[in-house]
């Protein structure tokens, strides 16, 4: 043998143990069990257009248009990219080529124009009521003629309830779409889901096309991924430590020293999209005179709450908005921070004198009210702590704790309520329109605000605004005025936090968008 | 006693009409509604109503319960609102898994509880009764929530023997029918010593004792039958108690079940679910009792005779 056939057999021999080396490699078929964040737990249905509660699989099987990043901004996901006009009544969408659905049928401009007009006449309508007309331009650019400029279009269309789902699967299944079988074009195929315990998932091999918020484009790493509802926290935690389960979708804050206390666990904290506030009833006495909701605001001592109750994680709130929204950057001097002394002095002022017990009244009635919660620990100790903070200031808060289901239906009788421990979890302006508008007193307009110079700031930040940036800053203007009427206390923001085990899985470094969901997953590995 | 049986399964009739009157009350007199779990932010007042009617919510209560007593009396439960479904389907998917989990917990109540309770009654006063009585103490007072995760603790996390959730297994069932039981074991332990010390005390057992008799022969061939008339009173009590009775167990081990499914729609307000789940309920509380009562029969020959 020559040496140039010794060179050539070495060579082809070590092609050979490459190649081998990479045919036994090990596969990226991996399975994964995340348990579900107690808010999402009991989905009923994996509909996104008639469903009304969905969790976080939902986007795991459909994709939307557009996906929202922390920062507010959209980033393309079947579209590529898109184009409002000047005056806001048209929107053109360039739609991603090569996607197709877990049945095989291609994603197109046809797609869309079927997809958009199965809204009508269900509970997500409103979500595409602005668009009057789809035109498909050709197969992969579609345009919609809208009834008027609808700045909040690209947010509704990065929403779950925006997942498009394939034709062909959707008319055939008719009802039982979304119960029986969900088909989009998503990064995982829906197994199979029992409400209230497990939804199985199987990766969609053939899915190249997520994001530019995903490292990875596609298919996802996690090969079978069951979603588990495990509604028990002290359960969940112990499936955690175990390993029975991979990641806890939602921690309770009570639970963080336990986990970081484990080695093998690590918790990840991402800013909260929730915020705690006080309500107040101004339509009632004392309430509907502006001095004493201003002193109440003040009174409440947000600092004092987050370190005692939540252990200084998470934020104070000073206005309404989560803080990541653009139209919670408003004038400094519009948020509501806590000042013992000009508190008093304003119950001074309205004439609330201290009494002998250092208590307050006026004309002989002591001040009194009612401060309503709803049951659950972290309402019952935020409540109890704002009941002492409110002593402090000479007012006396009576608490009565309300069963979840039944608290809104003693609102909506207007009267009962004076002040209230309520949250909300949601990343959009217009939740300032849900409890605040005069169109929906009671519930969930709990404050009764009914104020013509709010609502004239909300017909121009809701229907009047022409892009987004006009939104944002009609959405301030609309903010500091509800502010500046002190219908509300804000109290709190919490942070979102996640476990996962550390020697199960692998998470990329930035979690991206606002809470743990599809760019992220994809980026998950399983070691 | 055939007669007797069809009696019961007639009386059932006005039972169950008077139950479904109440069940429907109960649940729609409770403040709160579906519609408010179905709304989603940003939806208008109109489209709200127009939910109310489409679920015919906003119709007088005496209408809204005519269409569901009728539809009941064709073995339609009507559909869920929040989760869409038919709610005879719902049920019988969660039934199954209750029926497990609460048969198997009612089996090992009944042969433990027994067995433990005819131990201590032989036994009295001796360090067999006292552990006995232990643990009917500690079966009666711990609460069931406490104990699961107790349960959970020692058995599925430091000697990882068992799972600590859910039902895709059937050692997954251990630990659950091991919290319910304990409770029931001590239910039916106690009943049953008392019971057996009681008939001891009867002249009958005197007799056996003068006849030569050993003292274990006697408390168990003889007075652990009669005894037992109590005993099947308490279990049929029980019955009921398997299919909905183990709410809170499901929630700790994160189990399918009636229990479950009866809590998440009441607090959704999902009317027809509970109202659906309620009658099962109740319909496994009137079967239950009339099934204690038939096996009495069957045991005591007075209760025959009676019936006769």
């Amino acid at each position: 043998m020559t040496s140039f056939d010794s060179t050539l057999r070495h060579l082809a021999l070590a092609a050979a143990s490459a190649c081998s080396l990479t045919a036994f490699s090990p596969a990226l078929a991996q399975d994964a069990t995340f348990v579900l964040n107690s808010r999402e737990a009991g989905a009923p249905t994996y509909n996104p257009i008639k469903g009304t509660k969905l969790n976080i699989a939902n986007n795991l099987i459909f994709d939307r248009m557009v996906m929202q990043d922390a920062d507010q901004s959209f980033h393309g996901q079947l579209a590529e990219s898109w184009q409002a006009s000047p005056d806001g009544m048209s929107w053109t969408f360039k739609l991603r080529r090569g996607v197709k659905f877990h049945d095989g049928e291609p994603f197109n401009a046809k797609v869309i124009e079927w997809w958009i007009p199965k809204y009508k006449g269900t509970e997500n309508a409103f979500m595409v009521e602005e668009i009057d007309k789809v035109i498909v331009v050709d197969d992969y650019t579609v345009r919609f003629q809208m009834k008027s400029p609808d700045p909040s279009l690209l947010l509704n269309m990065a929403t779950s309830f925006m997942g498009i789902p394939s034709p062909k699967a959707y008319e055939a299944l008719g009802d039982m779409f979304g119960v029986t079988a969900a088909v989009g074009s998503g990064p995982f195929k829906l197994v199979s889901f029992t409400v209230g315990q497990q939804t199985k998932l199987v990766r969609n091999d053939d899915y190249r096309w997520a994001s530019d918020l995903s490292k990875n484009a596609g298919p996802a790493k996690i090969k079978n991924l069951t979603l588990r509802e495990i509604q028990e926290d002290a359960t969940a935690f112990l499936e955690l430590k175990t390993g029975g389960v991979d990641l806890l979708l939602g921690v309770p804050t009570d639970f963080l020293p336990r986990i970081n206390a484990e080695k093998a666990l690590k918790v990840v904290t991402m800013p909260g999209t929730e915020v705690f506030y006080m309500p107040m009833n101004t339509s009632v006495a004392p309430l509907n005179d502006i001095k004493v909701r201003e002193a109440l605001a003040l009174a409440v001592n947000q600092k004092e709450i987050l370190t005692s109750i939540f252990g200084g994680l998470g934020m104070v709130a000073n206005n309404f908005l989560v803080s990541a929204l653009q139209e919670a950057n408003i004038n400094p001097k519009f948020n509501i921070s806590y000042n013992a002394d000009r508190s008093k002095k304003l119950l001074d002022e309205a004439g609330w004198a201290v009494g002998a017990n250092g208590m307050r009244a006026k004309g002989g009635a002591p001040l009194t009210l009612k401060l309503w919660t709803q049951n659950g620990t972290q309402f019952k100790r935020v409540t109890e702590v704002i009941q002492a903070q409110l002593k402090a200031v000479g007012v006396n808060a009576e608490i009565t704790v309300h069963e979840p289901a039944s608290i809104n239906a003693q609102y909506r009788k207007k009267t009962d309520h004076q002040l209230a421990v309520r949250a909300y979890d949601y990343t959009n302006a217009d939740i300032i329109d849900w409890f605040f508008s005069a169109t929906r007193l009671g519930y969930p307009n709990v404050s009764m605000f009914n104020d013509p110079k709010a609502e004239e700031l909300n017909a121009k930040a809701m229907k009047q605004s022409r892009t987004w940036e006009e939104r944002v800053a009609n959405f301030k203007v609309y903010h500091e005025y509800v502010l500046s009427q002190f219908p509300l206390a804000p109290i709190y923001q919490p942070t979102q936090s996640f476990a996962y085990s550390q020697t199960r899985l692998k998470l990329p470094e930035t979690i991206r968008g606002m809470k743990m969901a599809t760019q992220s997953i994809m980026d998950i590995e399983v070691k | 006693m055939l007669n007797y049986c069809l009696r019961r399964l007639l009386l059932l009739v006005p039972v169950f009409l008077a139950v479904s009157v109440v069940i429907f009350l109960i649940i729609h007199w409770v403040p709160g509604d579906p519609i408010d779990n179905m709304v989603q932010i940003g939806s208008s007042p109109e489209q709200k109503a127009a939910l109310v009617a489409r679920y015919g919510l906003d119709q007088p209560l005496l209408v809204q319960y005519g269409v569901w007593l009728r539809n009941l009396s064709t073995g339609d439960l009507g559909d869920a609102i929040i989760l869409r479904r038919p709610v005879l389907e719902l049920i019988a998917e969660n039934l199954p898994h209750s029926l497990r989990l609460g048969g198997l917990a009612f089996l090992f109540s009944t042969v433990v509880g027994i067995a433990t309770g005819a131990l201590a009654a032989v036994f009295k006063d001796s360090w067999i009764d006292r552990s006995v009585m232990a643990l009917i103490l500690l079966g009666s007072t711990l609460p069931s929530f406490w104990l699961g995760l107790l349960m959970i603790l020692l058995f599925a996390v430091q000697l990882e023997w068992f799972p600590v959730s859910g039902a895709r297994t059937w050692t997954a069932l251990v630990l659950p029918v091991l919290t319910i039981g304990l409770h029931g074991v001590a239910l039916v332990a106690r009943v049953t010593r008392a019971a057996m010390l009681d008939i001891s005390r009867r002249d009958f057992v005197l007799m056996l004792h003068a006849k030569g008799l050993s003292h274990q022969r006697i408390q168990l061939q003889h007075v652990l039958r009669h005894a037992m008339l109590p005993v099947v009173t308490i279990l049929s009590l029980r019955i009921g108690w398997i299919i909905g009775g183990a709410v809170t167990i499901e929630y700790v081990f994160a189990r399918p079940g009636l229990g479950s499914l009866l809590i998440t729609s009441l607090a959704q307000r999902d009317y027809p679910v509970v109202q659906g789940c309620l009658l099962m309920l109740a319909i496994a509380v009137m079967l239950g009792t009339l099934l204690g009562d038939l096996v009495q029969a069957g045991m005591d020959p007075r209760v025959r005779e009676h019936l006769r």
